[in-house]
């Protein structure tokens, strides 16, 4: 097929209340592992990145699905339009799907991730997260940011894309010590609340 | 591997998409921002990739959901739907996982929090998963999702639809959507497929039925095109 005028987009439409849970299987919140049965990455550091999703009045935002997606420990993606892909670790995906209990909990294992330069500038670590759930006509995006790097931090064309530095701090995650030497960063999603407290999302 | 995959994300055109919050709804209000405004940001490595194998993770191979894993029928009236992922450039998107789920033929969801009366059908759990082929083209055998009641919502029903979840090439690129059936009464009165201010948006929704002449078996069969976000930059911008 070829045409010169592009084709709209297929319109967005929420996953609804009945996305179905056996499309989960374990280990699809695990980034650090290829599939269930593959060995974790020995590149880069391991770390787990949880939290809740909150909805308005701030009960949990029950069964909602959430969509990681980052570099490797080196910075890298294995995809065609990052220059250093073929570097890029191969045992380490860089994308997995968590959904949230009934106290709102989501969990991802994963690795920090590097940063790089990036043709809009300096990228800080970071880990893209979609939220899907009933009533989200469109995903929510954002990206979660790490607090031992506020230098590059403070140079990411992402986070300078938000007006103040009360809205960037909010998406950076709190470290929270570690369990069995495995470092806990914490990022709640608040999708509706007020100005002091809602989580900064991107036009998707 | 993808040698070619979309570089240009352009914002979406508000018109063609779902606009909140919808009466009768209350999530579309509870989940979504109030006090901020959703932040413009660059496009940059990161939005642009995505995960080009997921197959290990999102294993497919369930593309016929009218037969139990035990080889029993499920109830309700047997329909194919088959049809191809484009870029906005009309390029196939190869190797895209597409994941469908759907009410049965009496329109209850096979999930814990679906209570209400109608009837489970114990063959048919109504979830499935493909990778598009080298076309662009998927396909699945199902059967006809009935119409439901939304619980406390005033008398709105949901016509009969078959939900999409498409991971295309790039992160940009994601899609979850809703497949309308030609000529129910139903979908004009829908509250979701309203929520998409522009009419000809909405008839994207709405699959095409195939003329029981061209289909050699004893199926329905539907096409349905997805059409996921992304241009390629050849030629070259200025």
């Amino acid at each position: 097929m070829s045409t010169n005028a592009p084709l709209p987009p297929t319109g967005w439409h929420t996953i609804g209340p009945f996305f179905p849970r056996t499309f989960f299987k374990e280990g699809d919140n695990d980034l650090t592992r290829l599939s269930p049965d593959a060995p974790p990455t020995a590149r880069g550091e391991r770390i787990i990145l949880h939290g809740r999703v909150l909805e308005e009045g701030g009960g949990p935002c029950v069964n909602a699905v959430l969509e990681a997606w980052q570099a490797d420990a080196g910075g890298r993606f294995r995809h065609p339009l990052d220059p250093r892909h073929a570097d890029a670790d191969p045992c380490f995906l860089g994308w997995g799907r968590a959904w949230t209990d009934e106290a709102g909990r989501y969990e991802f294992q994963t690795v920090m991730p590097g940063g790089y330069a990036d043709a809009a500038g300096m990228r800080a670590p970071h880990v893209n997260l979609s939220v899907l759930g009933s009533g989200i006509m469109r995903r929510l995006v954002t990206t979660v940011f790490f607090p031992e790097f506020a230098l590059v931090n403070g140079q990411d064309p992402i986070l300078l894309a938000l007006p103040e530095d009360g809205l960037r701090r909010r998406l950076v995650a709190a470290e929270e010590g570690a369990a069995d030497s495995i470092r806990r960063f914490r990022f709640d999603l608040v999708l509706h609340g007020s100005p002091e407290e809602e989580t900064p999302f991107f036009v998707d | 591997m993808l040698t070619d995959p979309p570089d240009r994300f352009a914002p979406y055109d508000e018109a063609g998409q779902p606009q909140v919050p919808i009466a009768g709804y209350p999530n579309t209000v509870r989940r979504h921002p109030c006090s901020l405004p959703l932040f413009r940001r660059p496009v940059t490595r990161t939005e642009l990739t995505g995960p080009l194998d997921l197959t290990p993770k999102l294993q497919p191979g369930d593309s016929n959901l009218a037969v139990s894993p035990e080889g029993r029928p499920a109830i309700g009236q047997l329909i194919h739907i088959s049809g191809r992922v484009l870029d906005e450039d009309g390029r196939p998107v190869r190797n895209a996982v597409v994941e469908i789920w759907q009410a049965n033929a009496a329109g209850r969801y096979f999930n814990p929090l679906d209570q209400r009366d109608a009837p489970l059908d114990p063959n048919f759990i109504g979830n499935g998963r493909a990778l598009t082929d080298a076309n662009g083209d998927y396909a699945f055998f199902t059967i006809r999702p009935g119409a439901y009641p939304v619980p406390n919502s005033g008398r709105w029903w949901r016509p009969p639809h078959v939900h999409f979840s498409i991971l295309g090439p790039g992160s940009l690129s994601r899609l979850v959507t809703q497949m309308y059936f030609p000529g129910d009464p139903l979908n004009v009165h829908d509250r979701l497929l309203n929520s998409l201010p522009d009419p000809a948006a909405r008839e994207l929704l709405v699959a095409r039925e195939v003329s029981t002449e061209e289909v050699d078996g004893e199926w329905l069969a539907y096409r349905h095109r997805l059409v996921l976000r992304g241009r390629h930059a050849t030629p070259p911008l200025p």
